[in-house]
């Protein structure tokens, strides 16, 4: 059997096998789970390589499964991070009792999006498109809260970006006669000017809504916080990605190629700017971490489609280098807040605080993710927001560079929230009683956060891949390597070599670490967060002193002007538009046998009335 | 050999920031003092009190991160003196100053803030906390003027290293501060919010918040605040003598062109009251944003 074939039928085997072992209680069930993401995966990483082919052919459409370098890049992601969360999820569902389930959405999800990265042909993209959908539309109502309105508000969006799809692979195939991508993206330069524009149009709806782009955004953030955090590390960290791999392909292989190419572009940079800072400023104003870090996720993703609505080779590069980074750090900070929900019951900061000498490990995870997220240096988010700078620069979009510095700036205050708001401030007596996350919950996030350390590190590792995605995707012909333009040679010829600095930073900072600590560190003793001199009063053992209600406010009352606009109370009002629309509708069905013989009595009267105009008798 | 000189001239170059820091921020008490019509500490009374908080033994902590705070800052402080060419011929000053990037150094200056409010944080001083919201928030309002006045500047030359904007001062004769009046004026409003002197004071804001991130540091901890403020303010200094004011040649014209740069916050300060913190974001997002703009549009115009 061929090794593609395999691998999607061990996936789809082990689902179902799942599935049914969810009753069994103890080990052999995880065992299961593990094994049937854990074999495929490896079976991937060994013996399929860019470029193998499966052909087939099924009621009259034919099938092609193959992995081109671009896919290839992206497995990586999806992978990579499925494994890490399948391990933590293991720990983490194991006193849930529909494990089942769980396990079962979880295997389809990975398998589907392994699916989507094969497809060569429109089918089975579709068909894997939509096994994604359902099952991550499975798990964010899998705990059963609000269904009606997070699981509608997902399901719908999602609804509508997959009609948008496949109404755009319906006018393919009848232009084409063809389901594969290959031939589309050959025949598309000869498509009449409507075509061209509606076709990468309908398909951006479709992938927008996967990847969070304003206006299509407002389900992430209740999908995001409701599904069970062992899924939405990779709901956030992968799933979210396929919408960028498919917005990658139609910005580069279709709109490139058409005469209105250039604002099409500019639209979806600044509709990527404006998710940035509007994703930015609604996770500030967020008390839930989940919540923060669904907007959080929102935002990032923004930066992820300016790099890829600019579309010059720089921003490509950067776009997709903050991909495969965005997946590592919210993926771990996803994992730190199941992690913290598992031990102390809830996510809220208001409630939770001063965590850090209980859970060090998640601390620590989650300071290094936080340090990625907001792109400080020496960590690998700042390779990628410096490449997406710079692009913008020389592709000369000086406002944008603007908004997008504006919105990372302003992320900085979501992420101290993040880390204060949990891990420190006040050690209250209500969580003395708090412990570490379990080992198989911890390793997974460390070696994450120790990953966004070696990208940044040696970005070369992940800088390779991409080059082989970007050589597909048709930029090759103009220059050789890419990350030579940013990390070693940029546009105006400075250099910047990183490692130096790394050590550097790290020189420095030990000798002052050493220089505080040395004589000092036996004779100092620990004091609780109680023994601290406020104006020069000594707090009671009962007084409260937590800090965390109205974190932001002062600078949440500056913003208010721009956080007045709600995208919701648009779409609400339109909902509302069409409920009136049914309304008067059910009006004219009154249900009364009279009513409509008076209208076809009408009706024929306008017929009489009309004849001539309409008929010309 | 040459690794030692180069350690031996990064150690200098950090003693200078230091010294030249530290003297400032004398002078300016001094200054305070005397508007205030009182006699003022000597100029020199800094560094009588940077001794004595070394020579303090430290008795209690409160943690890791409260212990590495003050070393996050200190990095920043000394990596990013080492990117910003402090004369315009290096010499003995030079360091890694030959990749000096804006954008690398807009990032990095963040590490130390951020290290800094964590150690703060773990304090469980509410004040600390209060603080630290305050500074960022206040940072989110500088930052975009200033950028729009990195960013034109970018434009206009076509570069992001500090070096190359030294380099075309140099040829074109002409200061940038007169070349790109916008983007001075942009850059000096966004000054007053990064020097946190008056009316911009709200995140040691020292009646409400008794000193706020700083306060439970004491001893060497406040020793390493202190010379990393000293040595930061010197930096701040530098890198806008660099990219505004053509550089210095020697150590003396380095020292007159700060101290009159430096005087702009102080004096600003002395005589202005204490913002609200959205009243300081707000500031910053009224006329600094607007000139910020016009240079922007005077470099795509030129």
């Amino acid at each position: 059997m061929n090794t593609i074939v395999l691998i999607f039928v061990i996936f789809l085997g082990g689902a179902i096998l799942t599935f049914f072992a969810g009753r069994w209680k103890g080990i052999l069930k995880e065992i299961l789970f593990l094994a049937s993401i854990v074999v495929p995966v490896v079976l991937f990483f060994t013996s399929v390589k860019a470029g193998d082919t499966f052909d087939f052919t099924l009621v009259g459409f034919e099938f092609q499964w193959a992995m081109s370098p671009l896919g290839y890049m992206f497995a990586l992601i999806v992978t990579g991070l499925g494994l890490m969360a399948a391990m933590y999820a293991v720990a983490a569902m194991r006193e849930t009792k529909n494990s089942g389930l769980f396990y079962f959405n979880f295997i389809l999800s990975i398998m589907s999006m392994l699916g989507i990265l094969f497809s060569r042909d429109l089918v089975s993209f579709f068909i894997f498109w939509e096994i994604m959908t359902w099952s991550s539309y499975l798990m964010v109502v899998y705990q059963g809260k609000d269904v009606q309105k997070v699981g509608i508000k997902y399901f719908v969006f999602s609804a509508v970006g997959a009609y948008a799809m496949l109404m755009a692979i319906v006018t393919i195939y009848s232009l084409t006669g063809s389901m594969m991508i290959d031939n589309l993206v050959k025949a598309f330069p000869g498509f009449d000017s409507n075509m061209q524009l509606m076709i990468p149009l309908l398909l951006l709806v479709g992938f927008g809504v996967k990847s969070a782009m304003m206006p299509l955004h407002v389900w992430a953030p209740g999908a995001y916080s409701h599904s069970p955090m062992a899924f939405t590390s990779v709901f956030s960290g992968a799933l979210s990605k396929m919408g960028v791999y498919g917005m990658v392909i139609v910005m580069a292989s279709l709109v490139a190629h058409i005469p209105e190419g250039h604002w099409f572009r500019e639209v979806i940079a600044w509709l990527g700017g404006i998710t940035a800072v509007g994703g930015t400023l609604w996770a500030i104003a967020q008390d839930d971490a989940k919540k923060l870090l669904a907007y959080s996720s929102v935002a990032q993703l923004g930066y992820i489609i300016v790099g890829v609505g600019i579309g010059t080779p720089l921003a490509m590069l950067a776009a997709l280098f903050m991909a495969v980074m965005h997946g590592l750090f919210k993926g771990t900070l996803f994992m730190a807040v199941g992690a913290i929900e598992k031990q102390t019951g809830t996510t809220n900061f208001t409630e939770v605080t001063g965590l850090i000498r209980k859970m060090p490990w998640t601390f620590l995870a989650s300071l290094m993710s936080i340090i990625a997220l907001a792109g400080i240096p020496p960590l690998g988010g700042f390779i990628g927001k410096w490449m997406l700078y710079e692009s913008l620069i020389g592709s000369d979009h000086y406002l944008l560079v603007i908004v997008i510095f504006f919105s990372s700036t302003a992320a900085f205050l979501y992420c101290y929230k993040f880390l204060f708001g949990f891990f420190l401030g006040q050690e209250e007596e209500e969580w003395s009683h708090v412990k570490e996350a379990p080992a198989l919950m911890v390793i997974p996030m460390v070696i994450m956060a120790a990953g966004t350390f070696i990208l940044g590190t040696f970005p070369g590792l992940i800088m390779k891949p991409i080059n082989a995605g970007m050589e597909q995707l048709g930029f090759a012909a103009t220059q050789g390597k890419y990350w030579e333009m940013s990390m070693l040679f940029n546009e105006w010829g400075d250099q910047v070599v990183l490692k130096p600095i790394l050590y550097a930073i790290i020189a420095v900072f030990a000798f002052f670490l050493v220089f505080l600590l040395i004589k000092n560190n036996k004779k100092t003793r620990y004091v609780s967060t109680k023994d601290i001199s406020t104006s020069g009063e000594v707090p009671k053992e009962h007084e409260n002193l937590t800090f965390s209600q109205n974190f932001f406010q002062p600078f949440l009352r500056t913003v208010t002007p721009l956080m007045k606009r709600k995208i919701d109370t648009y779409y609400n009002g339109f909902g509302k538009g069409v409920e009136a629309l049914f309304d008067f509708t059910r009006r004219i069905y009154t249900g009364n046998g009279q009513t409509y013989a008076l209208f076809v009595i009408i009706f024929v009267v306008i017929l009489l009335l009309l004849k001539s105009t309409l008929f010309g008798l | 050999m040459e690794l030692i000189l180069n350690i031996l001239g990064a150690i200098a170059t950090v003693i200078l920031a230091f010294v030249v820091g530290m003297t400032y921020g004398g002078i300016v008490r001094k200054i305070t003092a005397r508007v205030q019509n009182r006699k003022g500490p000597p100029w020199y009374q800094n560094f009588i009190d940077a001794y004595k908080l070394y020579s303090k033994s430290t008795a209690i902590h409160h943690g890791w991160m409260h212990r590495m705070g003050p070393a996050f800052l200190m990095v920043t402080s000394v990596v990013t003196l080492m990117f910003i060419p402090v004369l315009n011929d290096g010499g003995w000053f030079e360091n890694l100053t030959f990749k000096g990037d804006l954008i690398f150094l807009l990032y990095l200056m963040v590490l130390g803030a951020l290290g800094m409010a964590l150690g703060a944080g773990q304090t469980g001083n509410p004040n600390s906390a209060i603080g630290v919201t305050r500074g960022l928030s206040q940072m989110v309002g500088f930052e975009i003027p200033w950028v729009m006045a990195l960013v034109a500047l970018m434009i206009q030359y076509k570069t992001t290293s500090i070096t190359g904007l030294m380099e075309v001062q140099q040829e074109s004769g002409t200061w940038l501060m007169f070349s790109s009046p916008f983007a001075f004026i942009a850059a000096v409003l966004a000054m007053l919010g990064m020097f946190r002197y008056s009316p911009f004071d709200i995140v040691g804001a020292p009646s409400e918040l008794a000193s706020g991130p700083v306060s439970e540091n004491g001893g060497k901890y406040l020793f390493t605040m202190m010379s990393s403020g000293s040595i930061y303010a010197f930096v701040k200094l530098t890198l806008y003598v660099d990219l505004f004011m053509g550089g210095a040649d020697n150590l003396i014209i380095l020292v007159v062109k700060t101290f009159t740069l430096y005087m702009i916050p102080v004096l600003y300060g002395i005589v202005s009251p204490r913002y609200r913190t959205e009243q300081a974001v707000k500031f910053f997002w009224g006329w600094p944003l607007f000139f910020g703009l016009l240079a922007i549009l005077y470099a795509v115009i030129f």
